[in-house]
């Protein structure tokens, strides 16, 4: 989009993953804010040049959206053009039966922290008529081997289709659930797919596939070998 | 069973006791004063037993479930204890969001796999979940409580495999509107309750289910007929709710 405006663009979970990968690829175009757990110097040889960088803890739901708005408000911004919702994790369950921790703290960074966040950029998002991107995964519909992240995924789900209708005209909100992806979930997760690792999408094929995702503001969208196949990277809407 | 003092639990609750089952209740509140005679006609009427217990309380939950899994393991454990928080998602407090996701969903998942995980449940023995009829639609007005019961449904289907490796099964139960307090708090103003089915007809319904091991359970048949509906079309289904609900909330 020739002579489009930069957009004022804050990322959770910027740090890693296909947070950071979005990052890296949007960082040319528009200004950012990014969000993760770690200290900023920790961080700061690996986010793009020029991005901001705020700590939000998502362990703690309420403080890490306060902890948003306070790094949006540090910029002198006055509005949000796009929020996109990234930051999560995942515990492989033993034996098929996630432990109290790992439910409780599954909850409270992937959904609660959603929730809470949602509900503090609003007015920032309703200001520039915004978009609000919450990131699922191809889990939400439920799996056996990290049940207590495929349910956290499902309410993600729920609460973006219920937001959309209830913020239309006002903040456009979307999901989108990447496909398994090449980063280091599996990893932190405690999950090692094997071989599998193989057909996992390339994190950067992903981070494309999002950001026309997200220029197009559709919702559901499956970022997917579906999508990749047909060309999903390579062409569709460029933010 | 959790939230058997009130609601479709209290109804649960009857339900259970009139066929002699001896009922263990985890609630935040005493069973209300007409919630406990037993209306089936069964010769033995089981125990019903209160266990104060605010589900929202993480360390209140974690003594319970100590206690619990002490006990003689359960033939049926019944996850149903609810709250709401109906209203414009902007203007319905972030504490009070986070509290029906503790109550809805992570009480709950909690308890399932701490029981599960303990082998407090007996082989043969049937875990019902209940969600609710939105999962198969938006629910704009809600969407904190439709996040909550969307995520508590995906849940319980991912856990079927690990409970049946334990010989128990899982149900999950998608009830409608129910003429039930909870309703009547977060229906809009000048719905029709008549409408709204009977609590004991609903706890009826998915308990047999769940005796039986069917995987899933919706009472009454408008509700199915919507169920199906809203599966196949959820986008004008979902715009529907709106009118029905949400622009209630803004007029």
């Amino acid at each position: 989009m020739i002579g489009a405006k930069p957009r004022r663009m804050l990322i959770t979970g910027g740090n890693a993953g296909i947070g950071l990968a979005l990052a890296k690829k949007l960082a040319g175009r528009h200004q950012l804010l990014l969000s993760g757990r770690k200290p900023h110097a920790d961080v700061a040889d690996l986010i793009p040049a020029g991005a901001a960088y705020v700590v939000a803890d998502q362990s703690d739901p309420q403080a890490s959206a306060q902890a948003l708005v306070d790094g949006v408000r540090e910029l002198g911004w006055d509005g949000l053009d796009n929020a996109v919702l990234n930051a999560g994790l995942g515990m492989a369950a033993v034996d098929g039966i996630d432990t109290t921790e790992a439910i409780r703290r599954t909850l409270d960074v992937n959904l609660a922290a959603a929730i809470a966040q949602a509900r503090a950029l609003y007015p920032l998002l309703e200001k520039t008529k915004g978009t609000l991107t919450f990131v699922g995964s191809v889990a939400h519909k439920g799996s056996a081997t990290i049940p207590a992240y495929a349910a956290s995924k499902a309410g993600l789900q729920g609460l973006a289709r219920a937001l959309r209708s209830e913020w239309s005209g006002r903040v456009s909100v979307q999901i989108v659930h990447p496909g398994p992806t090449k980063t280091e979930i599996h990893d932190k997760a405690g999950y090692d797919p094997g071989p599998m690792r193989a057909l996992f999408l390339d994190v950067g094929d992903v981070a494309k596939m999002m950001a026309s995702a997200i220029a197009t503001r559709r919702s559901p969208v499956t970022v997917s070998w579906v999508r990749y196949l047909n060309g999903g990277a390579f062409t569709g809407r460029r933010l | 069973m959790t939230g058997g003092s009130a609601g479709l639990g209290a109804a649960c609750v009857r339900w259970l006791a009139g066929r002699g089952f001896d009922v263990v209740s985890l609630d935040r509140d005493p069973p209300q004063p007409d919630a406990q005679g037993a209306s089936g006609c069964d010769s033995r009427t089981g125990a019903v037993r209160h266990h104060q217990c605010d589900l929202a309380d993480r360390d209140a939950l974690d003594q319970a479930l100590k206690t619990l899994v002490d006990e003689e393991p359960f033939d049926l454990v019944v996850l149903n204890a609810g709250i709401s928080a109906a209203g414009r998602f902007e203007d319905i407090d972030t504490a009070t969001q986070l509290a029906v996701l503790r109550i809805n969903t992570e009480a709950p998942m909690v308890i399932a796999a701490r029981l599960l995980g303990a082998k407090a449940v007996n082989p043969g023995a049937a875990m019902l979940f209940v969600s609710s009829l939105s999962h198969f639609t938006g629910y704009p007005g809600a969407a904190g409580y439709a996040a909550s019961k969307d995520a508590l449904a995906v849940y319980a289907k991912s856990m079927r495999k690990a409970a049946k490796a334990r010989g128990v099964s899982i149900t999950v139960a998608f009830p409608g509107p129910l003429r039930t307090a909870h309703a009547e708090r977060y229906a809009p103003k000048g719905a029709d309750a008549s409408k709204r089915m009977d609590p004991d007809q609903a706890a009826h319904a998915i308990l047999s289910d769940a005796i039986s091991g069917r995987k899933t359970s919706i009472p009454g048949m408008p509700n199915r007929t919507f169920a199906i509906i809203g599966r196949l079309a959820p986008k004008p289904v979902t715009a529907l709710m709106r009118r029905l609900i949400y622009a209630k909330l803004e007029g």
